[in-house]
């Protein structure tokens, strides 16, 4: 059975400072929830609220209804895969599954069943006599993902999880954990620095800036229709066009811009993908067109990342390099163009 | 450690250096050697061997019941001393370790209080005090403050283990249900065992070397081997001194290379 | 914090056993260098007028320079070594440091007993060989205190230089070297400097330990010369002066812990005892 759980306005100071500042949360049953924010944005703290080991200074934390706010951490039944997974180097693979079992005193016969099972759940039955040393860093992750799930925790914790394998392994091991939430069921809370696995891994995102909940929803509406500044630009890349707003129309450097359900007036900050950008054949038109010459290129394998100066200033295209229309060049004249909906409106964060 | 650092860059030391060394090494050593012979004399006072080498002290020393209940008073003192200080010194070092406020620093230091302290003052001021107290000359009472001043070489060797150990250890436990019984019994104590022992071995080195106390708090009753030592070095400078010397040079040694071997066994 | 309880608890035996085994009984010293034999300072006026309690802390400062300085002086010469030896023989080397280190003071003022009495092993052998035709007095003076002391005092001095010494960048004497330096300039303008945080450690370290010495002063000095330690227990145990001799061991401890405070500005005390974390 999964539970849900909520923050209500959850506070957390270190002396003057703020480290997490009234955050709101609501993570429902069996979905998986990640807290997503650059090194320091409160995501650690936050996860340690929710465990037990630090008590918020103000704010409540609820699961399905009853609060927890003040339990202690032994007393709330959560599995947790800790940063670095902090395995017993004193004990083997199976004895470090086996300890939240012998924690609540459950026979010999009946841990050894569920030890077993909880191996095969992330196919490492066969290491179970190896100490966590032996292990290497992929195995030494499952393990800890074992012994968090081995006694049916109502909620699993990760604490980045994944960050110190390398990238390969890294979505190697997304997949699996993925797919261990939809065969487990339960809810799952985890921390990430890392925007794609945030992407790919959850069913809701929460993004943390300065302690502060900016932004929370499924990936896809997230990535689409950020809510400020700062969450588009740490969800991918985008360009920023500051425009205003003259009786229903959109100016920027001289030129018009066609932009849906602009506002009638005032200044107006706009979201540009970059990939959300085309490069125009000649005779080709689109809602906006930009004409430019391109300052830089990179090339990335799958596609060439530009940047094209124009009359709104520098904008950052992207374009697919497999049978790509023209061989980038500084220099080289381009038209830039981009539909009316491809731009999205995004409030300037507060300071 | 970065041991590789080898002899400064290619420049040893001069052999200035070297002499004041090798001269400081035999200064400590060599009186303490001199114990061996002086230990085998045939002679009736404290010499060296003239004409042969004689086992007539270690004879002496073995059937005296006098030097044998003193080493077996020392030894069970020493015990319970052990017991003392490294059940409350692991502890406590523990404690202060997870706390880590500013009060636990103050404890800690307030803790290593009798290794700075000279015993004399404390000697005294318990003189007084088990005389209140009626501990004066119990077993009780000498274990007790024997433990207690070794308290501070527990809290040393377990506070330096500790330092080694990660604190998510502690928390992965709790986490998943543990008391803080089963922490310390499961995941704590045994990553700290060698500095536990450690710790235990120079508690008891301690208690077992202490002179000073003993001679305040002591008088019919508890006996001690340093006491006896203490009055044999005193009064008559028997030849059987330098065997009781030789014992406890050995059993010292022997105890320090436990330490060492079970360091090392740590380290790699 | 209500969930901290549990490891308060853990501190807790060790604190009551401290406070009511070894720091009531301290406090009551310093109380009874106050109240008896009447109340008042009466014990510390003493300090200004009594010729004997001035020597004997003449007596006792005098001796302790002289052993921190010989001390530092030898315990410096084999750190060095030690620091700058290779891995192997460093090994052997601490050994030589730890072993009398750990071995029972009493045994060690025994063995110079028998080696430096007038019958002893030294004066015997000298005479033997006919340099001397006297013994020499080398024990039961303060000839004797210093030699038993010094080598109760030099392992504590190697310790914390040689610690000191290691964290100097062996490298940096090679430069030194490379740049044109001579040996003994390498050695006193950047060997020397860097490594003074350990001696003035080990200074302080020796000069407290020496100020409440009792067993080798006592043993070796024959009861002829007076260190503060042998003096507070002859004023207790047999002129039962309770309060002169809580008033000295007050000072002693006073002694010790300013000493402490001073130097601590200067050096990481904490170090000196293992700090640990
Ligand atoms: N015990 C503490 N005392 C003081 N400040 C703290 C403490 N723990 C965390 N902080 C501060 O709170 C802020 C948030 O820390 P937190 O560990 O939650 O960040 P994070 O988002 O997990 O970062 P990272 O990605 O680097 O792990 C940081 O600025 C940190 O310095
Ligand atoms: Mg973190």
């Amino acid at each position: 059975m999964s539970h849900a759980l909520a923050l209500h306005g959850v506070t957390k100071r270190y002396g003057n400072f703020v480290a997490v500042d009234r955050v709101s949360l609501d993570v429902a049953a069996g979905s998986f929830l990640t807290l997503l924010g650059p090194s320091g944005s409160g995501k650690t703290t936050i996860l340690m609220a929710i465990a037990g080991f630090t008590v918020p200074d103000a704010g409540r934390i609820l699961l399905d209804t009853k609060d927890i706010t003040a339990l202690p951490p032994e007393k709330r039944d959560f599995g947790m895969v800790f940063q670095g997974y902090a395995l017993f180097p004193h004990m083997t693979v199976a004895e470090n599954v086996a300890f939240p079992l012998r924690v609540r005193g459950m026979g010999r016969a009946e841990r050894e069943d569920k030890v077993r099972a909880a191996l095969d759940l992330v196919q490492l039955s066969a290491l179970g006599d190896r100490r966590p040393q032996q292990l290497s860093g992929g195995q030494q992750q499952r393990v800890a993902l074992a012994r968090a799930l081995v006694f049916d925790p109502a909620l699993l914790l990760l604490d980045e999880p994944l960050s110190a394998l390398d990238k390969k392994l890294r979505a190697e091991l997304q997949e699996e954990l993925r797919a261990l939430h939809r065969r487990v069921g339960r809810t799952f809370v985890n921390v990430t620095h890392d925007q794609d696995e945030a992407l790919s891994l959850s069913d809701q995102v929460a993004i943390l800036n300065h302690g502060k909940l900016i932004q929370t929803g499924e990936p896809a509406a997230l990535y689409e229709r950020p809510a400020t500044r700062f969450v588009a630009d740490f969800l991918g890349k985008s360009n920023f066009l500051e425009a205003t707003a003259e009786g229903g129309v959109l100016h920027l450097g001289g030129l018009d811009l066609a932009q849906a359900d602009a506002p009638a007036s005032g200044p107006v900050l706009l979201s540009l993908r970059p990939e959300k950008i085309a490069l125009l054949a000649d005779g080709e038109t689109a809602a906006n067109v930009a004409p430019g010459k391109i300052l830089s290129w990179s090339y990335l394998g799958a596609g060439y990342s530009l940047v094209v100066d124009t009359p709104m200033g520098p904008l950052r295209a992207s374009l697919p390099s497999w049978r790509a229309p023209i061989a980038p060049a500084e220099g080289l004249a381009v038209r830039l163009g981009w539909a009316a909906d491809a731009a999205v409106a995004v409030a300037e964060d507060p300071a | 450690m970065n041991g590789g650092h080898g002899p400064g860059g290619g420049h040893g030391p001069g052999p200035f250096a070297r002499g004041i060394a090798w001269a400081t090494a035999l200064y400590l050593l060599l009186p303490l050697s001199i114990v061996l012979p002086v230990s085998l004399t045939d002679q009736r006072f404290l010499s060296l061997p003239k004409h042969d080498i004689s086992w007539q002290y270690y004879h002496n020393l073995f059937t005296s019941p006098l030097w044998l209940d003193a080493m077996a008073q020392s030894f069970w003192i020493a015990c319970a001393a052990t017991a003392i200080a490294v059940i409350c010194g692991t502890l406590c070092a523990i404690g202060c370790w997870r706390l880590a406020r500013r009060s636990t620093e103050v404890i800690r230091a307030l803790m290593l209080l009798p290794l700075i302290i000279p015993s004399i003052v404390y000697a005294i001021g318990l003189y007084r005090y088990f005389a209140w107290a009626g501990l004066l000359d119990t077993f009780l009472g000498v274990a007790l403050a024997h433990g207690v001043t070794g308290i501070p070489y527990v809290i040393v060797t377990v506070s330096t283990a500790l330092a080694a150990f990660d604190p998510r250890l502690e928390q992965a436990s709790r986490g998943m249900g543990a008391s803080l019984r089963q922490t310390l019994a499961w995941v704590i104590l045994p990553r700290i065992m060698p500095g536990i022992v450690s710790g235990g071995i120079f508690a008891f080195i301690h208690s077992w070397d202490e002179l000073l106390i003993v001679l305040f708090i002591a008088s019919r009753n508890v006996y001690t081997l340093p006491r006896r030592i203490w009055n044999g070095i005193n009064e008559n400078l028997d030849p059987t001194m330098a065997a009781v010397a030789v014992l406890l040079i050995g059993m010292t040694l022997a105890l320090l290379l436990l330490d060492m071997a079970l360091r090392r066994r740590r380290e790699g | 914090m209500r969930r901290d309880t549990g490891w308060w608890l853990l501190i807790a035996p060790a604190f009551l056993l401290l406070t009511l085994v070894y720091i009531a009984p301290i406090a009551q010293v310093l109380a009874i260098s106050v109240m008896e034999p009447s109340p008042g300072l009466g014990n510390y006026e003493r300090l200004f007028t009594s010729e004997s309690v001035q020597r004997v802390i003449v007596t006792t400062l005098r001796i302790c320079i002289i052993t921190t300085a010989i001390a530092l002086l030898l315990g410096y010469g084999l750190a060095y070594v030690i620091a700058l030896a290779t891995e192997r023989a460093r090994r052997w080397w601490l050994l030589a440091v730890l072993v009398p280190l750990w071995i029972s003071v009493l045994v060690r003022a025994f063995a110079w007993v028998t080696l430096l009495r007038r019958q002893g092993v030294i004066n015997e052998g000298l005479i033997a060989a006919g340099v001397i035709t006297e013994p020499l007095a080398l024990v039961w003076n303060e000839t004797g205190i210093v030699i038993g002391m010094v080598h109760y005092m030099v392992p504590y001095a190697v310790l914390p230089m040689l610690a000191a010494m290691r964290e100097v960048d062996p490298r940096l004497l090679a430069a030194a070297r490379g740049m044109g330096a001579s040996r003994g300039f390498a050695f006193s303008r950047v060997f020397l400097p860097l490594s003074m945080p350990g001696v003035i450690a080990a200074g302080v370290l020796v000069f407290i330990f020496s100020l409440g010495f009792y067993i080798t002063p006592a043993l070796l000095g024959g009861g002829r010369t007076l260190m503060v330690a042998e003096w507070i227990k002859l004023q207790i145990l047999d002129l039962l002066r309770w309060g002169l001799g809580a008033m000295m061991a007050t000072v002693l401890v006073l002694a010790i812990l300013a000493t402490l405070v001073v130097f601590s500005r200067l050096v990481n005390l904490r170090r000196l005892f293992g700090g640990g974390a």
